[in-house]
């Protein structure tokens, strides 16, 4: 660690404070009640999408193999990069997939929101793999567990001693695309939540049509999707703490830690994005 | 995997950084007022400077949370602080001339509650986590007002989405050809979060020295101005663009001229390397 201390390596998992717990009970509280005063059920309703938007993308990003800058040296399974750079990745993809389904109905942009997301991360995957395989000379191999639990592949044999297993075996690669396809997903519903509340309060304020208002309307919802999404994805980066392998990792169980705080964080940066039509010509 | 991450100690202390940035920083960007009051757009460069002036407070508290081995790289510091920041400048953009104190507050609220949650949830334990990202929110809501500012000529949100195109000789208001409908938030998102992280993630390591890490957020600031001035000549008169283009390229040469100096002074031995010189007729 560095010269000044850090934070506390304790085994297992820790469990969120009490202090935590009931500080984000009363922000989700305080979060839903100011949606409602502001908005009336159109708010909360978009406030509750929201949450649960970050609520996805912050159990999704769990799935997501990040190897970190071991993984560019082959010395750790995953994709080599950082948490933050391939959550973003993957939620963008969802993100510009889902706007550009957003008038053909909230079902098929969020399908196909989840599509986008899930399609970058098996490009990704995929190409990670050949790198590794082909590219480099190394074979797929888990440190953190000894058997695939999908095709029952052994690993302990192909692992090279003094790593921690490295390239990208085919649970990390499953893991990937559900953890794009949920980031996606999530990344796509807060957009949709934002997009309706402008679409419907902007012809008004700015006395034009529906039509004339899509640009600020679009611009405005996607750049606090984009600024959601990366809050919740650097929350989640923090609980993940460096690199994760997928699914059969065991710092998944950190997951519901990563749930709570993206679910406040989103609800209480959701309610001031949506409520800040309310105050245009007030001052 | 943690990598250590080494600072260097001494120099100015970070309380004196922070009060000068804050106070530094909200008067520059209420300099650019200048132009509601004179009707004109001489004074959008101000609040570039407020970027500047925020960026090296930034890059200080950056150093000082990255110094406790966040494990997730510096860069997530920098994304989550324009992510909770982005939010919060535009919902004071809405309140008119209170725009620039409206921003910081509601910055201050989310990143505190970003912070709470990545330290009483996500379970960092980190002494310093609950200021820093409350800091770094705060930071980012100035930068994206500053640049805002820079851009428009103005922060107020209704000058922000109505922009005006001339077609065939006659001025037409439209909301396409303004800040927010051309999407350049999204723009000054991603600059100012490569800014903001960019000083701190080059320079840490053994014989980091404050001056030179500082020295080098002023320049990735101005390096920022410079994009945003060419932006800005869309939206503002053609005089004002070009005295924001100038001080943006002067105080990147003098900024970039001070930190090569600097890296002089701290290195071991500079060795001016040369391109090799090809043989005539192919190698």
């Amino acid at each position: 660690m560095s010269a000044l201390g850090g934070p506390a390596k304790t085994a297992g998992v820790q469990p969120p404070t009490g202090m935590g717990l009931v500080i984000s009970i009363v922000l989700i509280i305080i979060a839903f009640a100011l949606a409602y005063f502001l908005l009336q059920i159109a708010g909360l309703l978009a406030v509750v999408g929201i949450t649960v938007g970050g609520i996805l993308i912050g159990f999704g990003v769990h799935f997501v193999p990040v190897g970190g800058a071991p993984a560019a040296m082959g010395q750790s399974p995953g994709i080599a990069t950082g948490v933050p750079m391939l959550a973003s990745g993957a939620g963008l993809a969802g993100l510009f997939a889902g706007a550009w389904a957003a008038p053909l109905g909230l079902p098929i942009a969020l399908a196909s929101g989840a599509i986008g997301g899930g399609l970058l991360m098996a490009i990704t995957c995929t190409m990670v793999n050949i790198i590794y395989i082909f590219g480099m000379g190394i074979p797929a191999a888990s440190g953190k567990v000894d058997k695939d639990p999908i095709t029952g592949d052994t690993f302990p044999e192909y692992k090279t001693q003094g790593t921690e297993g490295h390239g990208l075996p085919f649970i990390s690669w499953v893991g990937g695309v559900i953890g794009g396809a949920l980031g996606g997903l999530g990344g796509t519903l807060i957009y949709l939540e934002f997009l309706d509340i402008y679409q419907a309060q902007m012809p008004a304020l700015l006395s034009a049509t529906g039509e004339q208002i899509a640009p600020i309307a679009i611009s405005l919802a996607g750049v606090f999707a984009i600024g959601m999404f990366l809050v919740n994805a650097v929350l989640v980066a923090y609980n993940i703490g460096g690199t994760i392998e997928g699914p059969h990792d065991p710092k998944f169980k950190r997951a519901p830690r990563a749930i709570i705080a993206s679910a406040v964080a989103s609800a209480i940066a959701g309610v001031f994005a949506i409520g800040l039509l309310e105050l245009v010509g007030v001052f | 995997m943690t990598v250590q991450v080494e600072v260097g100690v001494g120099g100015i202390p970070h309380n004196k950084i922070m009060i000068y940035g804050l106070v530094g920083s909200l008067i520059l960007v209420y300099l650019t007022y200048l132009n509601e009051i004179t009707g004109t757009e001489y004074f959008a460069f101000f609040g570039g400077l407020a970027c500047v002036a925020a960026l090296i407070w930034g890059t200080d508290t950056i150093k000082i949370l990255c110094s406790y081995g966040l494990g997730t790289g510096v860069p997530s510091a920098g994304m989550i602080a324009l992510g909770s920041g982005t939010i919060a400048a535009l919902f004071g953009a809405t309140t008119g001339v209170f725009a620039p104190i409206v921003a910081v507050i509601i910055a201050a609220f989310i990143g505190a509650v970003c912070g709470l949650m990545a330290n009483h949830v996500v379970r960092m334990d980190i002494p310093v986590m609950v200021v820093s990202l409350t800091e770094l929110a705060v930071i980012g809501a100035i930068t994206v007002l500053g640049l805002i500012a820079m851009v428009g000529g103005t922060f107020n949100f209704l000058d922000l989405v109505i922009g005006t195109t001339v077609i065939l000789g006659f001025a037409l208001q439209t909301f396409e050809a303004s800040v927010i409908g051309g999407g350049i938030i999204a723009v000054i998102f991603m600059l100012s979060a490569i800014a903001i992280q960019h000083a701190f993630n080059a320079c840490l390591g053994p014989g980091e020295k404050q001056d030179r890490t500082l020295m080098l957020a002023a320049e990735c600031g101005f390096l920022t101005m410079i994009p945003v001035a060419i932006m800005s000549f869309a939206f503002v008169e053609f005089i004002p663009a070009l005295i924001s283009l100038l001080v943006s390229v002067i105080g990147w040469a003098y900024t970039y001229a001070k930190y090569i100096e600097l890296s002089k002074r701290d290195a071991f031995a500079w060795l001016d390397a040369k391109p090799i010189i090809e043989p005539k007729g192919g190698a």
